[in-house]
């Protein structure tokens, strides 16, 4: 399998949720646009909760990922599976707490 | 297939977005080979995966011609997906899309079946009694399930009295899903899981159709209740030889009760019996304790007799019979009056050189999969063009095929294998052991293997 052959078929794999990254994208963007727009700065604000839901999304994902795939978390077996698997889980931490940051920031602001 | 030029169909966005993608890479791919000018007229009779990819294959890197596929139907059917149906993973709407998706801008689309070839003549006849000449011609008809080889039993019967057949249609693999769950339902019985003595396409889908019942009784919580028997006319299970012995001791673990060298050669409906001819010799038949002995059948060998509450069927298969009719069947050999006579490393005809083959019509000892065709196309395209251009052909096909073979809902083993060294393993990514069940190996059955099987059908993989 060449890198481009890979690629192209990512592409296909993709193109039919094409609209639902472009929104979550934008989405995301869109809630970072309007917390900075509101004087949020990542670095001087503080937000457990972003923390905990981050760490509680990414963690059940160990099991809404293989049920997603019509799999169990029982299947994930081999090296490559844990890596994949692990991916999954750290991309979902990751997207989480970068939502929630700045979302937590704009309903601290709102309530003052 | 015609779209408004103001608007772009998802396929040519899908086109012109890996056609970028590829382009902005710094690797050079056959795909991005230059175009060939032409006067010849190509026929491509078939327009399933292989006859869709060789016509966007062609079309691409012709230039002048004619290129004319012959396919009557309007649907794409995503066979590889019919064991997903019938095993209750995915709906059926899944595994279709329109035909015009696929077939490129430039070529003709008869909208016939094909009945006959006159290859001494170079022509192709069409069901409405019309004709094709033509200069070059890619077989890529696919296979035909000879269910009539079987007594009694007919596509008509999938879905009634306890019978499955995951190949007969996407009807028929949702009809085999719900026979299942019926046999399931009932708490108890007998499953029988047959394998056909021929070649076939997707050799794993009768495994995988076991396993994935296993499942199934597993999850019901009353496994105990049910016998499953599995059938083979040979004393294996399967081509490659590891997974062959792997299938047979997962079977023995499971409780599957196998037995070798029994034909399905008659099935009474009503009855819910099954005959099977044994294929072995004479001296070693032992009828097991839940088989009866029939009668010798004519050809003097043993018959056994089984009564099922559940039984998946797989039929013989053989190229269409307008193809065995034709000049273009093999004529000595193993693949002798069953299949397309090519040279399996070039997919040229061994007796026409303006003849290719590829796909499930061609008589080969392994690959009748998507995948092969995959690995098939490229080579078929670039010796074409060679023999349009009059240049010795120098691609070779490996027999490259691949198996995602499950072994249970929820994880599979990713077997890919060749010609070579007694079918040897040829894993397409280092990371995944072909000898490995996992769920990565599963998620790409359930996830990646469609859109890949898209893009080779768009001739951009």
């Amino acid at each position: 399998m060449t890198f481009t052959g890979a690629m192209t078929i990512l592409m296909y794999a993709l193109a039919p949720f094409a609209w639902l990254i472009a929104g979550g994208v934008a989405i995301f963007l869109a809630i970072h646009l309007f917390a900075y727009l509101r004087g949020y700065q990542f670095s001087q604000h503080h937000s457990i909760v972003a923390m905990l839901l981050a760490l509680a999304l990414g963690l059940s994902a160990l099991f809404w990922i293989p049920w997603f795939t019509n799999s169990e978390l029982g299947y994930v077996d081999t090296v490559f599976d844990w890596v994949a698997i692990i991916g999954g889980v750290i991309a979902t931490m990751v997207i989480t707490f970068f939502t929630v940051h700045p979302l937590s920031y704009l309903l601290i602001e709102k309530r003052e | 297939m015609k779209h408004s030029p103001f608007t772009l169909s998802r396929r040519q966005l899908l086109k012109a977005g890996a056609g970028l993608s590829a382009s902005g890479l710094l690797y050079t791919s056959a795909l991005q080979a230059n175009t060939i000018d032409t006067q010849a007229r190509i026929v491509i009779v078939g327009g399933g995966a292989s006859g869709m990819a060789m016509a966007n294959r062609l079309a691409t890197r012709l230039r002048g011609g004619t290129i004319t596929l012959v396919e009557p139907r309007d649907t794409h059917h995503y066979q590889p997906g019919w064991t997903m149906v019938a095993s209750g993973i995915w709906g059926p709407d899944k595994t279709m899309r329109p035909n015009a998706d696929f077939v490129p801008q430039g070529i003709n689309w008869i909208r016939q079946y094909a009945a006959g070839i006159d290859a001494e003549n170079r022509r192709v006849d069409l069901a409405n009694g019309e004709s094709l000449d033509y200069d070059y011609l890619v077989v890529s008809t696919g296979l035909q399930l000879n269910y009539n080889l079987i007594d009694g039993m007919s596509p008509d019967l999938v879905g009634q009295h306890g019978i499955g057949s995951v190949y007969a249609s996407i009807e028929g693999a949702t009809r085999t899903r719900q026979a299942i769950k019926g046999w399931i339902d009932k708490g108890e019985g007998k499953g029988i899981f047959t394998a056909a003595p021929t070649a076939v396409k997707c050799a794993g889908a009768p495994l995988k159709m076991t396993f994935t019942t296993l499942t199934h009784l597993e999850e019901s919580g009353h496994r105990d209740a049910f016998d499953v028997d599995f059938m083979s006319p040979t004393g294996g299970l399967f081509s490659q030889p590891w997974v062959n012995d792997f299938v047979k001791q997962r079977f023995d673990e499971q409780g599957v009760n196998r037995r070798h060298h029994y034909r399905l050669s008659a099935i009474d409906p009503q009855a819910k019996q099954a005959e099977f001819t044994f294929e072995g010799e004479k001296d070693s038949l032992a009828v097991p304790d839940d088989l009866r002995a029939g009668d010798d059948n004519a050809q003097g060998k043993p018959t056994i007799i089984a009564d099922y509450d559940f039984i998946h069927v797989v039929p013989p298969m053989s190229a269409p019979d307008f193809v065995k009719q034709s000049d273009l069947i093999a004529k000595d050999g193993p693949h002798q009056g069953e299949w397309l006579d090519v040279d399996i490393h070039t997919m040229q005809h061994k007796r026409y050189p303006e003849v290719f083959g590829i796909g499930d019509v061609i008589g080969a000892p392994i690959n009748k999969t998507a995948a092969s065709v995959k690995a098939q196309a490229p080579v078929v395209e670039a010796n074409l063009l060679s023999a349009i251009q009059g240049k010795s052909l120098t691609a070779r096909h490996d027999g490259y095929t691949s198996c995602p073979l499950i072994t249970g809902v929820g994880k599979a083993m990713l077997v890919e294998f060749g010609y070579d060294d007694n079918f040897a393993f040829m894993p397409s990514f280092p990371f995944i052991d072909p000898k490995d069940e996992s769920w990565a190996a599963w998620v790409m059955k359930d996830r990646m293997l469609q859109p890949a099987y898209y893009a080779v059908l768009d001739g951009q993989a």
